[in-house]
């Protein structure tokens, strides 16, 4: 039977919510479930998202009572909650429905199955089931397995996978993950998740683009001289050495966060905000980059890693003095690079990507800048101020898009002086935007799969990465360091410089 | 005509006098912020016009104006008109502010009032004109129930994109919401029209919708066999028009295609009874009846409850405010057994609620036009 559409669900003021549906959670007993997963459902409760039946049920391999679950999440939610304090009585009803399973035995599939089957028959739920896979990335292959060899995925609902980051780490390890999720679910059941895609501002980058006539004419190379890039944190390693020792920028930051970036500032119009088609352009634009010869690393890319230093006054270790990171450890913790897309629209443009970590300042933005004026028809002393034209897209903080350009300064006679327009996300439209996983989890659990990385994406990016860390890894390149609180090792300033180019100050 | 300088700002003599007197201030404040190392932004993203004729709304406006400046930045016209008849001299004053959210020092905000002596309806439109940010969109907000039949307001309907009452306000609703019904009728294509009882009725629409969301409940909107809905008095049990509940009534009749099968009658116990038909011919009793709740504004709604019966069983669909009124408990009973149910917090809307919601939609919203009209047609 197919069922017409909700008929009140009409207008411009209602949400569309999902279907009522299952999380299953693996790894519900980690980290990420605690500090960003069970939060972000708390708050799409909060805010009356969440289908009228909605199940959460955790796995890992602990033992553990439904009520112990519930009290840890409990914690979790009160701790790292973006709006506090909780709502008891919205979490208790919410929490209702949040059951543990433990898949540590061996018959533990199947009991999660009889569960799943169990919860939702009481609450006639055609078994919709969103996997979500919060686990070290290691166990995802055998819990893949698991869920196809007890049937999990087969309902007579939808059933969806959400695999965090990092996804692989190469393209080798990608396509195979790939390969082993397409045992069980069809790609278009497939959700890489990049958290980045799930911020207000980067979806903003698109708005602006594509529903502003002014600016697409001006976005190319005729007009661009220039494009940076930058993903900057202050933080080090923190908590994270573990992973972070063996990933290192350019797997943490560069393969995903800073190429999904370059794509949607360089991609060309999609033909409808859906997810094919969104994708389907970024695809053809990371194609298009320019692969990096091991040649040409040297000269292209810079690595670093992070010396003592000062952050905002504070003294802090360098990398290797940091716990768990091997004391001769090469990891790097910044990269620069320079790219070029090989397409009409961006030949000769270059790129400039950069991340790292225990920089001055905490910002994420993307500079476009604009070639200067073809003649100058002012003279040059009273020019001496002008810089060249340039839009900023902040990403953090301080969400905005500010325009900078020449201006009279107010004296007789002709004196010109760069301003900055400004205009500020957060002072034009409401301040407390979601979090980048309510979007994302609310979006998956609607099939909406825009903002998720597809698998020719993700492998596309590795196999722009690769060669690089192989050449890194192979080659007599250094690994300068950098005192914490600078911008990253001189020789970055050098690549940029050997264009006649500088780094801007974000 | 006196006019507290402590919450309009400095008078200024005219619109130039005015527009320099704005300029200054947001330059001071500026000056003032980089002191504090923070930045000014001045973005505006609307012109709101409010029309009030009783000081307390043109109070409560500013007040809203302000709380909203950081979601909402505005230039924000509040036309302050003394009642016909009332004397008083016949200058239209005018002053301005940049009202501050608490305290932050971001200016995203200017706030201009207009007060004008009762007889100055014909002129202020052509005051309000050249306040007016150009290419962005007006938002008139009418305070008070309409004068509909005064030029003057269709002078001021003329300014706008989008028109905002609340005719929990007004007098006589049963009466003024045909009005309504007309101005938005006239409106077609050129502004839409809005009421805060509409607003106020988001989050029940959005829960008795999610009901249906689940497909295995989906079919019982078919078979809809009773609608009963409470609203809110006070404890002297005073009569209030039930304009909100019958707006919701209006809704489920526009979007199921109920037609009215009688007028509305008061019903012996308080409230209305009357019924409804569906599209197949049966008919639907519908009873809208008064609840006394604690922190609720008279004739805001307190619960409801639709009953379907199909295939044999009998389901009911529940929405109810919990007591202490800061959340709704929603629940599905089939044959008298519970099948799910589930809290959700819904305090009582504030008005900087309801205009934030508003100012949010630009375009006209047909499913409100729709429900009222059916409403219009009940009564
Ligand atoms: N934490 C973050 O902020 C963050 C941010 C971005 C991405 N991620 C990604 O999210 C994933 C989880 O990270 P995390 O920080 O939450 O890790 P974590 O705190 O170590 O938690 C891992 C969870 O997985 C379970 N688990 C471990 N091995 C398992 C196996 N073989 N089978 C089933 N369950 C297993 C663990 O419980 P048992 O030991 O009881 O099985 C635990 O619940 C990783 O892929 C990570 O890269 C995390």
């Amino acid at each position: 039977m197919t069922l017409t559409a909700n008929p009140l669900r009409a207008g411009p003021r209602l949400s569309r919510i999902p279907e009522p549906s299952t999380l299953v959670i693996f790894g519900g007993s980690g980290d990420l479930s605690a500090r960003k997963l069970m939060p972000a459902l708390y708050n799409l409760a909060l805010q009356r998202l969440l289908p009228p039946t909605f199940l959460v049920v955790g796995t890992a391999r602990a033992q553990l009572a439904d009520a112990l679950f519930r009290d840890e999440l409990h914690k979790a939610v009160s701790e790292f909650s973006r709006t506090k304090p909780i709502n008891e009585e919205v979490w208790r009803s919410f929490a209702d429905h949040v059951h543990y399973v433990s898949t540590g035995t061996s018959g533990g599939y199947g009991v999660l199955g009889d569960t799943l089957n169990r919860l939702e028959g009481e609450l006639g739920m055609p078994g919709n089931r969103l996997f979500y896979l919060a686990t070290p990335p290691s166990a995802y292959g055998p819990i893949v397995h698991g869920i196809g060899a007890h049937g999990l995925a087969r309902t007579n609902g939808w059933s969806r996978v959400v695999v965090e980051k990092p996804f692989g780490n190469d393209l080798a390890s990608a396509v195979d993950l790939s390969e082993k999720l397409h045992e069980v679910f069809r790609e278009d059941q497939v959700f890489r998740i990049d958290h980045y895609l799930g911020k207000e501002t980067v979806q903003n980058i698109l708005v602006l683009r594509f529903a502003n006539a002014i600016f697409e004419p001006l976005w190319t190379r005729q007009y661009v001289d220039h494009v940076q890039i930058t993903v900057a944190e202050t933080l080090g390693v923190e908590e994270r050495a573990g992973y972070y020792d063996h990933a290192g920028a350019s797997r943490d930051v560069v393969q995903n966060h800073l190429l999904q970036l370059m794509a949607l500032v360089a991609m060309e119009p999609p033909i409808a905000f859906d997810a094919n088609a969104v994708r389907d352009e970024k695809v053809k634009v990371l194609r298009a980059i320019r692969p990096i010869a091991t040649d040409d690393v040297p000269n292209t890319t810079v690595r670093g890693q992070y010396a003592p230093g000062f952050i905002e006054g504070m003294a802090v270790r360098g990398y290797r003095e940091e716990d768990d990171v091997a004391p001769n450890s090469t990891t790097e913790t910044y990269v620069a690079m320079r790219l070029f897309i090989d397409n009409w629209r961006w030949e000769g443009t270059p790129f400039y990507l950069r991340t790292g970590k225990r920089m001055p300042k905490r910002s994420t933005e993307i500079a476009i800048q604009f070639r200067s004026a073809p003649h100058q028809v002012f003279s040059r002393e009273s020019a001496a101020g002008l810089e060249p034209n340039t839009l900023v897209l902040r990403i953090q903080p301080d969400e905005g898009i500010s325009l900078k350009f020449g201006a009279k300064v107010p004296v007789q006679g002709i004196r010109i002086r760069s301003v900055n327009m400004d205009f500020v996300y957060g002072a034009s439209f409401m301040v407390d935007a979601p979090d980048a996983y309510e979007t994302l989890i609310l979006d998956a659990l609607r099939g909406d799969a825009t903002l998720f990385t597809r698998r020719d994406e993700v492998e596309q990016q590795w196999r722009l990465v690769d060669p690089i860390i192989d050449a890194w890894r192979a080659g007599q390149i250094d690994l300068p360091t950098y005192a914490s609180g600078s911008w990253g090792p001189t020789e970055a300033d050098l690549l940029i410089a050997r264009d006649g180019r500088t780094w801007r100050q974000p | 005509m006196v006019v507290d300088n402590v919450i309009w700002g400095a008078p200024a003599s005219g619109v130039s006098a005015l527009e320099r007197e704005l300029a200054r201030l947001r330059r001071a404040r500026s000056a003032h912020a980089s002191e504090q190392g923070h930045t000014v932004a001045r973005a505006s993203v609307l012109n709101l016009v409010v029309f009030a004729t009783r000081e307390v709304h043109a109070k409560r406006a500013a007040r809203t104006i302000a709380d909203l400046s950081q979601r909402h930045p505005s230039r924000a016209i509040v036309v302050w008109v003394d009642r016909p008849g009332s004397t008083a001299t016949d200058r239209l004053a005018m002053h301005c502010d940049l009202p501050r959210a608490d305290g932050r020092e971001q200016v995203s905000c200017e706030q201009i009032l207009v007060r004008a002596p009762g007889d100055a309806g014909a002129r202020l439109a052509s005051a309000v004109i050249p306040l007016l940010l150009p290419d962005l969109p007006v938002f008139l907000w009418w305070t008070d129930t309409p004068p509909f039949d005064a030029p003057h307001f269709d002078a001021m309907l003329e300014l706008a994109d989008r028109f905002i009452i609340d005719s929990a306000d007004f007098a006589r609703p049963e009466l003024s919401l045909k009005r309504v019904r007309e101005v938005c009728a006239r409106g077609s294509g050129r502004y839409g029209v809005t009421d805060f009882n509409w607003t106020r009725l988001t989050p029940w629409r959005d829960l008795v919708s999610a009901f249906f969301d689940v497909p295995a409940w989906r079919p019982y909107l078919d078979s809809i066999t009773g609608v009963r809905v409470g609203f809110t008095v006070d404890a002297d049990g005073r009569e209030v028009h039930p304009s909100q509940a019958l707006l919701l009534v209006g809704w489920l009749a526009s979007r199921l295609g109920w037609l009215a099968a009688q007028s509305l009658a008061p019903s012996e116990a308080g409230g209305m009874l009357f019924s409804m038909t569906r599209g197949d011919g049966t008919r639907i009793p519908v009873r809208v009846r008064p609840r006394f709740e604690r922190g609720l504004e008279e004739g805001d709604l307190s619960g409801l409850r639709i009953q379907a019966t199909r295939d044999g069983k009998l389901a009911e669909f529940v929405v109810k405010r919990a007591a202490g009124n800061a959340h709704v408990t929603t629940s599905v009973i089939i044959d008298g057994s519970l099948v799910t149910e589930r809290v959700m917090p819904l305090s009582a809307p504030r008005v900087g609620d309801l205009l934030g919601e508003e100012l949010t939609i630009v375009a006209s919203d047909h499913v409100y036009e729709d429900a009222l009209a059916a409403l219009v047609a009940l009564s």
